[in-house]
């Protein structure tokens, strides 16, 4: 088994794709999708698997300027790692590459690069398309769709994975199918959504033959250094005046503002997490009454909600579950964070739960916003209820 | 929403030209239309539009400079360029806010993010409704890839103008092609404008915004104005 290295995606295929077995990242115009097959080469050189990647629209010295951009070093994995240069033989450029196809628009020049370097391989590892549709493009779309067919048995032979990046322009609705359907043993959909520009992306799995596949959308961003992770457009981050909600915000965030006015939110907290695989934009509230009107207006389209507690502070309580009526939590994931834990007098979770006045399953968590205490933990939990929900 | 080329007689004969239009531009090597393509994109940062322009054929610097040299004063955050030049040259230079770097007219699925990724930007952080997509040129574009090849970039990228109610300038070379692919292409524009040489110079006329082609005029451009005569 070798893990895509794509957050959520291997959950959803129940651990990666297994040796031996092929798969299409199918992408939507315009939607960043070559970088999931680069992220799935490198996590898998990574984790010790040789990698091959087979270029076709780039030059090799530009692909490795690449894979540093977005932090990953293939000079790191030396022999673990080689290119296929299908593209200089386009432009007539000199190439330094171990796999060098003589005429990119021709199959049989690039089926025998790949079944050279398959056969070099020591063991079991992974060929990686930088994009198929280029292939198809110069060499027409029944060549490469049987081309197609000879890699994936040859793979399957050597026990090597095929990952391929596929941009789904207008090619024949036959062609579209069969990449979609028929031609490996899974296919993720890298889409946008689509209005007047494309506003958001996401992936999911359309099908994994090996496995009963999680049918579940994950929206993502793109970060450099980073690559793809899911992504949370959208958790409020409310509570009681002086909680240490801005605190919450500023602990979680790589780079955060806030709106204060002599150590008191007036407007709202904004930061964003990159963690784990996971990015989200966070929206803290002012915690004082007289800012309701504003609470109400930045609490819309939340995806998830922690609701931050002074834990010493029971009298508080009850307008922490007030603000989350007016920011309309309730049935959205929601984290109590039992803040200010290193203070004298904090109440324990249970005295919190029990003065609470809430529903028995709430997830409560101690957390110290001023160190950082606990608040990665809470931000995984709340990511993982979000994640079940979506 | 409407747009106005910036060209004054083309623009009081076309009358407005509807959002969502597509429009092919052709003409003859060194008739100026990096020039005009430019001053369509600057007549739209001056109507508050968002400008995306797609560089085939020089550095994406080189097309801010232009605006720089006629001292327009630009708002630099309604531009976006699409630079497919630098990389190829071998500069590893890295994303600016108004030149992303695509890594060569042959790379069609990454242009077509960088283009979406600018649309996105003006459409949701900036809240701009009118947007230009200016391409220069295709014909770059077409020496990399074969006609089919862009013949569905193009339609995908036609068809998002449309939903976004933008304007897209698309710059061929006369004489770089053949006439199978011209006719080709042609059925993804709504009109175009035409290019050619005549007896004192070039001449422009503007075809399928109205019932019949506007007259040719001869033109000059100066700096950033072009001038039409006749
Ligand atoms: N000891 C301790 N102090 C904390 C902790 N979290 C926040 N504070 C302090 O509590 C005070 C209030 O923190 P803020 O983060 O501004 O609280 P807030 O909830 O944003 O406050 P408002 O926006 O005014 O409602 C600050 O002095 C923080 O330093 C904690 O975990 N432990
Ligand atoms: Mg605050």
């Amino acid at each position: 088994m070798m893990e895509t290295g794509i957050p959520k995606l291997d959950d959803y295929l129940h651990g990666g794709v297994p040796m031996g077995k092929t798969l299409v990242y199918y992408a939507y115009p315009g939607v960043e999708g070559t970088v999931f097959g680069m992220q799935s080469l490198c996590h898998a050189m990574s984790n010790g698997v040789s990698g091959v990647y087979v270029a076709s629209s780039t030059e090799p010295h530009r692909i490795r300027e690449q894979f540093n951009e977005f932090g990953w070093d293939a000079e790191e994995y030396g022999d673990q790692f080689a290119i296929i240069d299908a593209f200089s033989g386009l432009i007539g450029a000199d190439s330094h590459e171990r796999y060098v196809v003589a005429d990119p628009e021709d199959t049989r020049s690039l089926t025998q690069c790949i079944k050279n370097a398959m056969e070099d391989l020591r063991e079991p590892g992974v060929i990686v398309f930088e994009s198929l549709s280029t292939v198809m493009d110069l060499c027409g779309e029944s060549e490469t769709l049987d081309a197609i067919e000879e890699w994936n048995q040859y793979a399957m032979l050597y026990d090597h994975a095929m990952i391929y990046n596929f941009t789904a322009w207008p090619y024949s609705d036959d062609t579209l199918l069969s990449i979609k359907e028929d031609v490996c043993d899974s296919t993720i959909s890298v889409g946008g959504i689509a209005g007047e520009v494309i506003f958001g992306q996401y992936f999911g799995v359309l099908k994994a033959n090996w496995t009963d596949v999680i049918r579940k959308c994950v929206l993502f961003k793109v970060l450099k250094p980073g690559g793809v992770r899911a992504y949370i457009p959208k958790i409020l981050v409310t509570g009681p005046f002086d909680a240490g909600k801005s605190t919450f915000v500023h602990a979680l965030s790589t780079r955060a503002v806030s709106v204060d006015r002599l150590g008191t939110t007036i407007a709202l907290d904004h930061g964003h997490v990159d963690h784990k695989g996971f990015a989200a934009d966070i929206f803290g509230t002012p915690g004082q009454a007289r800012f309701d009107p504003i609470i109400k207006l930045i609490s819309g389209e939340a995806m998830g909600v922690f609701l931050v507690l002074d834990s010493t502070r029971a009298e508080d309580f009850a307008r922490g579950r007030q603000m989350l009526e007016i920011t309309r939590s309730f049935g959205l994931p929601v984290v109590i964070i039992a803040n200010k834990q290193d203070c004298d007098g904090t109440l324990t979770l249970e005295d919190i739960r029990g003065k609470l006045d809430m529903p028995e399953n709430m997830v409560i968590m101690p957390a110290v916003a001023t160190t950082g205490e606990g608040v990665f933990e809470a931000f995984e939990t709340l990511i993982d209820m979000v994640m079940e929900v979506g | 929403m409407t747009y106005k080329l910036g060209i004054s007689r083309l623009d009081e004969l076309i009358g407005d030209i509807k959002s969502g239009t597509n429009i092919m531009m052709i003409g003859p090597p060194i008739s100026g239309k990096d020039d005009i393509t430019n001053i369509i994109a600057y007549q739209g940062l001056l109507d508050a539009n968002a400008a995306v322009i797609v560089s085939t054929r020089e550095p994406g610097n080189n097309v801010l400079e232009w605006f720089e040299r006629y001292n327009l004063d630009v708002p630099m955050d309604r531009i976006g360029i699409v630079d497919c030049v630098t990389r190829t040259l071998g500069f590893g230079a890295p994303d600016t806010d108004n030149i992303k770097m695509a890594s060569s007219p042959v790379d069609l699925t990454g242009i077509g993010v960088k283009i979406s990724q600018f649309f996105e930007h003006f459409w949701m952080e900036m809240h701009l409704r009118e947007t230009r997509l200016c391409i220069n040129s295709l014909s770059t574009i077409l020496m990399y890839s074969n006609l089919q090849t862009v013949f569905r970039f193009l339609h995908v990228f036609t068809g998002r103008i449309k939903a976004a109610n933008a304007l897209g300038i698309y710059v061929i070379e006369e004489g770089m092609h053949d006439e199978r692919t011209i006719v080709t292409l042609k059925q993804l524009f709504d009109g175009m404008i035409e290019i050619r040489e005549g007896e004192e110079g070039y001449q422009m006329r503007a075809v399928g915004f109205t019932p019949k082609p506007t007259p040719w005029f001869d033109y000059e451009i100066d700096g950033a104005n072009i001038v039409l005569r006749g």
